[in-house]
């Protein structure tokens, strides 16, 4: 197990052969991902931030490149500060991270620790609990559509419980239907983190924590000061995996509720598609897009570089 | 470790119970695949859970064949969605692995590639709908709207960092012994790389081909920007599946969804040992 930035610096070539064969080689198998990152990555930003600066709509009825035309500035950023629909999109998806992450760990981790030594039916079991992670999230947030109807399985089963009838219309009650897509998220994701750490926690060493048991350690002791340190690393790059994905979240929240009732569950993705597509002001979207890769470069650069020091 | 009875049995309860709510979802859809419209029609207390007139209606509905009971008939059917998401999955994949694959080479035996890593993991990071109004101008302007080329380009490049990472740890691991051997023989890098390190890393280059399919096929936002009608893909196509005569076809949806479902759970299953490595960029190795 070795982490993510101590895999980054590059090694040296083999010394035979001659350095030259080696870097002319070197930069051929590179070249198409070089190519293909630049045609992604350089191109599209330095056009978005061209873009941001205008007032520019594919309705205008002129090209992209003649945006100049409808030059504004930076009134699109000013906007964008002011703009609460946007700093609520954010807001939303802060939450949603803050309720699925924290509960993806904790079932995830209680699932690995019971999964964590040999029992009979464990291959089985294992696999089918993977079984959500690989749905596809569209199909995914279509069936927990289906299950949160009023009249359909959820109320259901609550109407068995409750003795009566329930009716509860889920997904259009704002706060209900961000918990039913709250809930779809963790369904899908808790196998996730529950794979990751369950590798993780497979290869904590067994000695020190047998020398433990011999010393008459409670469980909980040997879990807390041997096996959680160990994880340290590993907890890390599941949190920050489901964090980011957290941010980008669409799929099954738009196939859910399209983002309604109202804003209810407009995460900041959902946000930019509805205002490139329904709104379609483009310049607007443009600005809204660059400051939110802005800052995430920023703060992954931080991050990267924080997590480069420490190992 | 030796564990009580008493755990055991909570084990195997807190295990069933987990498992349990976590095939619901799953399990009702597949059940709403195969009811006929009556069942899948009827609401709160004439909800059945298990099809009682099991039927493959559903299936046929959107293949195109006429279902007795619906009056609707579908404009366009499930063929060519399901064809359009196999073509933009499988060249996005192979696009992504011939780029990933050769750079990986580049990186793990010559130190090629710079910052290519870094850029790598921060194309990741970023959601793709902060690069999609570039996108769709260049993609327009390309004539790569609706098709299932420009899918496929996208998807190459949005998976690419996968095929890279992925393949880099497995390089890493190779023993370096026999491609220095066939160096002294006399072999040139290239027939090295082409005739002996690629031919060893088959079992890799098929488990990551294998992720990345799924990554691809799973995609549902950006075929929703990219294509319009005669490339959608299928989750594209799923969502349009409503009528205002009949509303919500939830039977023939869920149809749709189990096709949808199936290739990747199966692929899931096949590639279990190297999904972590893949889901955490070959950070964390089983």
């Amino acid at each position: 197990m070795t982490d993510l930035t101590s895999s980054l610096p590059t090694e040296t070539a083999p010394e035979d052969q001659g350095k030259s064969e080696s870097a002319r080689l070197g930069f051929w198998l590179t070249l198409p991902t070089q190519l293909l990152v630049l045609f992604i990555a350089l191109f599209p930003i330095l056009m978005q931030l061209y873009i941001s600066l205008t007032d520019w709509s594919p309705l205008d009825g002129i090209p992209w490149y003649r945006a100049y035309e409808l030059w504004i500035g930076l009134l699109n950023y000013i906007d964008l500060w002011n703009d609460p629909r946007f700093w609520g999109a954010m807001w939303r998806t802060c939450i949603v991270m803050a309720i699925c992450v924290p509960a993806q760990f904790l079932l995830g981790l209680g699932l690995a620790i019971l999964f964590v030594d040999e029992f009979p039916g464990k291959r089985v079991l294992y696999s089918t609990a993977l079984l959500p992670m690989m749905v596809v999230p569209a199909v995914a947030g279509y069936m927990f559509f289906m299950l949160f109807q009023s009249g359909g399985p959820v109320n259901n089963i609550l109407s068995f419980f409750a003795g009566s009838p329930v009716t509860i219309a889920w997904l259009s009650d704002p706060n209900l239907a961000l918990f039913a897509v709250i809930l779809s998220d963790i369904w899908q994701w808790t196998p996730l983190m529950f794979l990751i750490l369950l590798a993780g926690m497979v290869s904590v060493p067994q000695d020190q924590q047998m020398a433990a048991v011999l010393l008459g350690a409670s469980w909980w002791r040997r879990f807390r000061t041997i096996v959680l340190p160990r994880m340290k690393t590993i907890i890390i790059i599941a949190i920050a995996i489901r964090v980011i994905e957290n941010f980008k979240v669409f799929d099954n929240f738009y196939i859910m509720t399209g983002g309604g009732p109202g804003v209810a569950t407009e995460t900041i993705s959902i946000h930019i598609y509805k205002v490139t597509q329904q709104d379609l002001i483009w310049g607007y979207v443009a600005a809204m897009a660059l400051a939110i890769l802005i800052v995430l470069s920023v703060v992954s650069g931080l991050a990267i570089s924080r997590m480069r020091k420490a190992s | 470790m030796q564990r009580s009875l008493s755990f055991e049995i909570f084990r195997y309860t807190a295990i069933a119970l987990f498992l349990a709510l976590s095939l619901i979802p799953t399990l009702w859809m597949v059940s709403m695949a195969f009811k006929p419209i009556a069942e899948w029609q009827a609401s709160g207390a004439d909800l059945t859970w298990w099809p009682e007139n099991p039927t493959l209606d559903n299936f046929r509905f959107i293949f195109g064949q006429s279902a007795s009971e619906l009056i609707v008939a579908l404009e366009r059917t499930a063929g060519r969605p399901i064809l359009a998401s196999l073509l933009s999955a499988t060249f996005g994949t192979l696009i992504a692995m011939f780029a990933g694959t050769s750079a990986a080479y580049g990186l793990s035996r010559f130190g090629a590639g710079g910052n290519l890593p870094l850029a790598l993991v921060q194309l990741r990071l970023f959601p793709p709908m902060a690069v999609m109004i570039p996108v769709m101008i260049m993609w327009a302007f390309l004539g790569m709207i609706d098709s299932w080329w420009g899918l496929a380009l996208i998807y190459g490049i949005v998976t690419l960092p996968f095929a890279f990472w992925l393949m880099k740890t497995f390089f890493d691991d190779m023993p370096r012994e026999i491609e220095d051997a066939a160096l002294v023989e006399g072999c040139s890098r290239w027939r090295v790389f082409l005739r002996i390190t690629l031919p060893m890393m088959r079992p890799a280059l098929a488990s990551s081909a294998l992720f990345i399919f799924i990554l691809n096929w799973s995609d549902y936002l950006i075929a929703l920007l990219l294509t319009t009608r005669d490339w959608v893909t299928i989750p594209v196509y799923m969502a349009s599946l409503s009528s205002s005569m009949t509303g919500q076809l939830y039977g023939a949806k869920a149809a749709l969804g189990l096709i949808a479902a199936v290739p990747p759970v199966i692929m899931g299953i096949a590639i279990q040992k190297q999904l972590v490595r893949g889901l955490t960029f070959g950070a964390l190795k089983e």
